[in-house]
């Protein structure tokens, strides 16, 4: 099963709300035969432009991160959940990112010269 | 038995004024002046010079000016083309003397063939069945199976050295097979137990609610700032 990343905004809400959404996803998740490996909190902070969603107006969002793996499948299906979801502002999947094992090398030298000029073919 | 000559083909001449000429470079089917020809073929027949010193004539003779498309003229309305005419005891007697002629000049030629070829049999086994000639072909037939032993020699070695080499490379491919199997055996091992590891800190059911308030409580920040030497500051506010 792949693993992905569901970085969710939720509405700027009280502690037991907040408690509850998240409780609705996670379950809403494990019901389509998700298994959540972690849950991250990334805070409360302003969002980076105003977000209309659901008729209402936000300037300030919880950033949450699920991480989980599940059948490609349940994609399509959770989005259109959340959707409906009126606590969620945004929710993103996206593939969990794979970390590289090589050692970084630094930075390569670009050749400016070569790019002054276009080179026609 | 005398050689016949060759009886005289012709039994008839054909007059002159029946040739037609055209000069020389003129094509066929035209309309070309006719030139006298009679009296040009007697001047013709005088000359002693030899063919190349002789004065060639400007014309030459053609096969009529008319060519096959050009219906035939009035004048030959009711010609009956006839074959000139045969006496058939001259034809007996001149093809009977053909046949006899040209059966014995065959089998003269036979007889001188046959004799030719006697003598080249002869000297051939002559040439063969000669004593040094039985040494030199004996000395000969050893050698070619001299060479013959050297190189079949040479041909099992080799053979045997690809053998050997090709067992050589099935084994190391065999091998290597094996050690790329283990290997891969081994990295799913791996990551088997790894994911066991990982999976005692997953949220389930049971733990969810514990799982939601611990993660309410530990608001993590991912944000760093880093400049050129590569001093990382991890401290910042989010807004």
């Amino acid at each position: 099963m792949p693993r992905y990343e569901l970085a969710l905004i939720l509405k700027a809400m009280q502690r037991p709300e907040v408690a509850a959404t998240l409780k609705r996803t996670i379950e809403a998740l494990m019901e389509r035969g998700a298994v959540v490996r972690n849950l991250e909190n990334l805070g409360e902070r302003s969002l980076p432009y105003k977000i209309s969603k659901h008729d209402q107006n936000h300037r300030r969002g919880g950033y949450f991160l699920v991480d989980f793996d599940g059948p490609p499948a349940i994609i399509s299906t959770m989005m259109d959940h959340l959707g409906r979801d009126v606590d969620v502002i945004r929710p993103t999947f996206l593939k969990h990112p794979v970390s590289k094992t090589e050692e970084c090398s630094g930075i390569i030298p670009v050749n400016y010269e070569d790019k002054l000029y276009t080179k026609k073919k | 038995m005398l050689l016949p000559h060759p009886p005289q083909a012709r039994s008839r001449r054909c007059p002159a004024s029946y040739i037609r000429f055209r000069a020389r470079g003129q094509v066929h089917g035209g309309a070309q002046p006719e030139v006298g020809g009679a009296a040009m073929l007697l001047a013709l027949s005088r000359c002693w010079a030899p063919l190349s010193r002789r004065p060639l004539p400007l014309l030459v003779p053609a096969r009529g000016r008319k060519s096959r498309h050009d219906p035939p003229a009035k004048s030959k309305a009711g010609r009956l083309k006839v074959p000139p005419p045969v006496d058939p005891a001259e034809l007996l007697v001149v093809s009977e003397r053909y046949r006899q002629y040209r059966l014995v000049l065959q089998a003269l030629r036979m007889e001188f063939k046959q004799e030719v070829m006697r003598k080249h049999r002869e000297e051939r086994l002559d040439k063969e069945s000669g004593a040094e000639a039985m040494e030199e072909h004996l000395k000969l037939m050893a050698w070619n199976s001299a060479e013959n032993e050297r190189l079949r020699k040479k041909r099992e070695e080799r053979l045997r050295r690809e053998e050997e080499e090709l067992q050589d490379r099935k084994l190391q491919g065999a091998l290597n097979r094996a050690k790329l199997m283990e290997d891969f055996l081994k990295q799913k091992e791996r990551e088997v137990l790894q994911l066991q590891e990982e999976a005692r800190n997953f949220i389930t059911p049971e733990n969810l609610d514990e799982r939601i308030k611990e993660c309410l409580d530990n608001p993590r920040n991912y944000n760093f700032a880093i400049d050129k030497e590569g001093r990382v500051v991890k401290r910042s506010v989010p807004s």
